[in-house]
């Protein structure tokens, strides 16, 4: 039940925010480092997500299994820093994520 | 208004305009789609967050957290802030849509998001009458929209059929490594990106999960204090527009991500 009140909430709260300076104001002039800021939350979020989940994944595989999601992020980086693709960060890190998984002891 | 019938050709054009961006986001949807099968919630509300929060990053983080078994509040706190640039969207297209009918706001409004502000300025910038670029923002803000229900409910589909060893609960953590990693060029982002990536971790036993919200709001600190680049930020706000990630990655090949 949570789950779905929590989307519909933060659905509307985003529904509210594209509407707010639509009816409320005619003409507003955002000050600039608002619009500075907004370049930054996409990679700030992206970046706080990935490294959470990472790390989650981690703590819960124990030290040795955890090289298993640590292999496939260095590689994911490494894949990227050579291609300059993003989608190379799953095509590359997918694969060594299932091989370490099979190869590490249980 | 517009009319439906008599301005189809700019109707036609707006959604031509937005066929490059999908290109971006479609993968994009399906990740997310994929995701939500995944994740330990219902995957109908998985697919929800497309049409209710229609927001590419936000609704990453909805479901990254909520199948982390964050806090209500906080998952709708990271929600808000990624979004807060909603607002930024709205004052700008405030200006082009002063004394448009109440029902064109509604729909309009739900329907801005990051390309379809990018492709809908573009058609306000030109001198036509104000009538025609309400029809080429509308052209392409509804393809933009179908086209990411149905890449989100396919992703879904998807994954709900695959087998529990490909482990695609990583598919999200490493498509945003590569969206981060890809940004790692530019200092000020590298800076906003390592810090969020410290104190996400840092802050991992954080009550609630609040460390996410607190690692977002320090990233774009940081980002903020770092040292203006010499060729400063463009003054035409669809550059410095837009955190939703494959969209923008198509403004870095343009111009900036």
């Amino acid at each position: 039940m949570t789950v779905w009140i929590v989307i519909l909430v933060a659905g509307l709260g985003s529904y509210l925010f594209r509407l707010s300076m639509i009816v409320l104001a005619d003409r507003i002039t955002m000050p600039a480092y608002l619009e500075r800021a907004t370049g930054f939350v996409a990679p700030a979020a992206f970046a706080a997500l990935a490294a959470a989940a990472v790390a989650a994944a981690c703590l819960e595989l124990g030290a040795t299994r955890a090289a298993a999601p640590l292999a496939a992020l260095a590689v994911a980086v490494v894949a990227v820093l050579r291609t300059g693709s993003p989608y190379a960060a799953i095509f590359a890190g997918m694969p060594v994520l299932w091989i370490a998984t099979a190869l590490l002891p249980a | 208004m517009f009319s439906l019938i008599a301005d189809r050709r700019d109707i036609a054009a707006g959604a031509r305009a937005m066929l490059p961006w999908l290109i971006g986001v479609v993968p994009f949807g399906l990740v997310i789609g994929l995701s939500a099968a995944q994740a330990s919630i219902p995957t109908l509300a998985g697919w929800l967050t497309g049409p209710l929060i229609y927001a590419g990053s936000a609704q990453v983080a909805v479901i990254q957290m909520l199948d982390a078994g964050a806090a209500p509040m906080v998952v709708i706190l990271a929600a808000l802030v990624i979004n807060l640039r909603l607002i930024l969207y709205s004052a700008t297209m405030a200006r082009h849509w002063r004394g448009t009918p109440w029902w064109w706001r509604m729909v309009a409004g739900y329907l801005l998001i990051d390309p379809s502000f990018a492709v809908g300025l573009d058609g306000y910038d030109r001198p036509a009458n104000r009538s025609r670029a309400h029809a080429h923002y509308f052209g392409g803000a509804v393809v933009l929209w179908a086209a990411w229900l149905v890449a989100i409910g396919t992703g879904a589909m998807l994954g709900a059929g695959l087998p529990g060893w490909l482990q695609l609960e990583f598919v999200i953590p490493l498509f945003l490594v590569g969206e981060v990693v890809s940004k790692l060029a530019d200092p000020a982002l590298r800076r906003a990106v390592l810090v969020a990536a410290a104190v996400a971790v840092l802050s991992l036993a954080a009550p609630l999960h609040l460390g996410i919200v607190l690692a977002i709001v320090a990233g774009i600190a940081a980002g903020l204090t770092a040292q203006r680049r010499p060729r400063q930020l463009p003054a035409e706000p669809r550059q410095s527009a837009g955190p939703y990630p494959a969209a923008e990655r198509q403004l870095t090949v343009e111009v900036t991500r």
